[in-house]
């Protein structure tokens, strides 16, 4: 057996690493146009995270009340909402370089740390925790954990207290997410 | 002096009683990721959040963005480890009030050598001799002791906070050692600038992360909160040597439900993504 607990998960951690490094690099690229950078990085995240599940998971129990009419229309403004705003928040550590620390089992999922080390400092840490998960063979991310803060819980926490704050009415919250998505 | 004297004699008592009835297992399921949100107090809440928001749309923000625009990074990184340089003798206290007598004598050696062959504090050499930063306030503190979190509360101007980090705030402000230098008019004018700076340098490292936020949230106000409460719990589990991720493990325990009981992911779409 390797003394090294993280050996186990060396696939995964490769994995968030080439993931990491492939979005900084699409989203700093000057050579790409914008077209090109757009759908290089909308084909990369829907090769690495489980937005399916995802979508479902942050619509929570609404999910389930839905019409087949509303998922539909919601799972398409999602997505691209989804994908904006990770190109966004992972547009900021762009020319910045994610570093794998170590990895755990944590019940069925793997999580990977790493961080980012601030640009003119050594010492000054992001630490950006991924969650793993793997399904019919396939391991996808599932969430990004930024400094204890993860981004598909606040996700979940907004749906949620949006849709309390609009009579329950997922309508109101495609509308805002297609508002969002016309707007970027 | 008197009042520190009574507050000190208030935070230890409540350490001891605390102590005595609270396990770590209980201080975990009080303070540790759930899927409740405590907010009874929302819409007074929500009325100081947009108050906040116009402060910082015309006063913070703006200074905030010709902070980053006139300092170069160097000396912005100075300043971020000046500042944290300066919370070390409040994390001391913290860490004795939470009997890490260890971690006390770290932060201890941390601010000693930084002051002085870090120059002030502006660089950091005891993370070279393995002397890793951390910060405790007295927030983190009452939440060892098991105080409960109370309700989410949003300050006029100091933004996010809940009873339990209000009174730590408190204390902080009382009892911090660094607030004790020089004469009576200096110390006033010190506290202003530490609280300052710390504000435009906090805002200024988060300005892109706030405008996202802010442009791309369906409810600004519920992602806030959502950002406070988490950031505070994974602090709190920290203190309790629990890894923030395995903790909020629970919020995923229906996450494959929706896999199992509903197998319709709707059709696959291709999306023209904007710039």
């Amino acid at each position: 057996m390797s003394s090294f607990a993280h050996a186990d998960f060396e696939a995964e951690e490769k994995f968030v690493s080439s993931f990491a490094d492939n979005a900084i690099n699409i989203l700093g690229s000057d050579t790409l146009s914008n077209a090109d950078r757009s759908s290089q990085f909308t084909d990369l995240v829907m090769r690495s995270i489980d937005i399916n599940l995802i979508s479902k998971f942050v619509l929570s129990k609404f999910w389930k009340a839905a019409s087949d009419e509303q998922k539909t229309e919601y799972l398409e403004a999602f997505k691209e909402y989804f994908i904006a705003s990770y190109a966004s928040k992972l547009d900021q550590y762009s020319g910045e370089k994610v570093v794998v620390i170590s990895s755990e089992a944590s019940k069925k999922y793997v999580i990977v740390k790493s961080h980012i080390v601030r640009d003119g400092t050594d010492t000054l840490k992001i630490e950006l925790d991924w969650r793993l998960l793997n399904r019919d063979g396939e391991t996808k991310i599932i969430d990004l954990n930024i400094e204890g803060i993860s981004l598909i819980i606040a996700q979940r926490e907004e749906f949620q207290s949006f849709l309390n704050n609009h009579d329950n009415d997922l309508d109101a919250l495609i509308d805002k997410l297609k508002s969002i998505n016309t707007k970027n | 002096m008197k009042s520190k004297l009574v507050l000190l004699f208030v935070l230890l008592s409540l350490s001891i009683s605390g102590c005595a009835s609270i396990t770590k297992d209980e201080v975990l399921a009080e303070n540790i990721a759930t899927q409740k949100v405590s907010d009874p107090l929302e819409p007074f809440n929500r009325m100081v959040f947009s108050f906040n928001n116009v402060f910082d749309k015309y006063a913070l923000r703006p200074v905030a963005i010709l902070y980053r625009g006139v300092l170069p990074e160097f000396a912005r990184n100075r300043i971020t480890y000046a500042l944290n340089n300066l919370s070390m003798p409040i994390t001391t206290i913290n860490n004795i009030l939470q009997f890490e007598f260890g971690k006390a004598g770290i932060s201890t050696a941390r601010f000693v050598i930084n002051s002085t062959i870090g120059i002030l504090g502006f660089f950091d050499p005891a993370a070279y001799f393995g002397l890793e930063a951390s910060s405790e306030d007295f927030g983190q503190t009452l939440a060892v002791w098991g105080i409960p979190k109370g309700p989410y509360l949003v300050l006029p101007l100091l933004g996010p906070s809940s009873p339990r980090d209000f009174t730590g705030l408190l204390s902080t402000s009382l009892l911090d050692p660094t607030y004790q230098i020089g004469n009576t008019a200096n110390r006033e004018l010190f506290r202003y600038y530490k609280m300052g700076t710390s504000a435009v340098n906090f805002r200024s490292e988060n300005i892109e992360l706030f405008d996202d936020l802010q442009n791309n949230s369906v409810d600004y106000y519920a992602a806030v909160r959502s950002f406070y409460n988490q950031s505070r719990n994974s602090q709190v589990s920290d203190n309790l040597e629990v890894s923030p991720s395995v903790n909020q493990d629970n919020l995923f325990n229906d996450f494959e439900e929706f896999d199992l009981d509903d197998t319709y992911i709707g059709p696959d779409i291709s999306i023209d993504y904007p710039e």
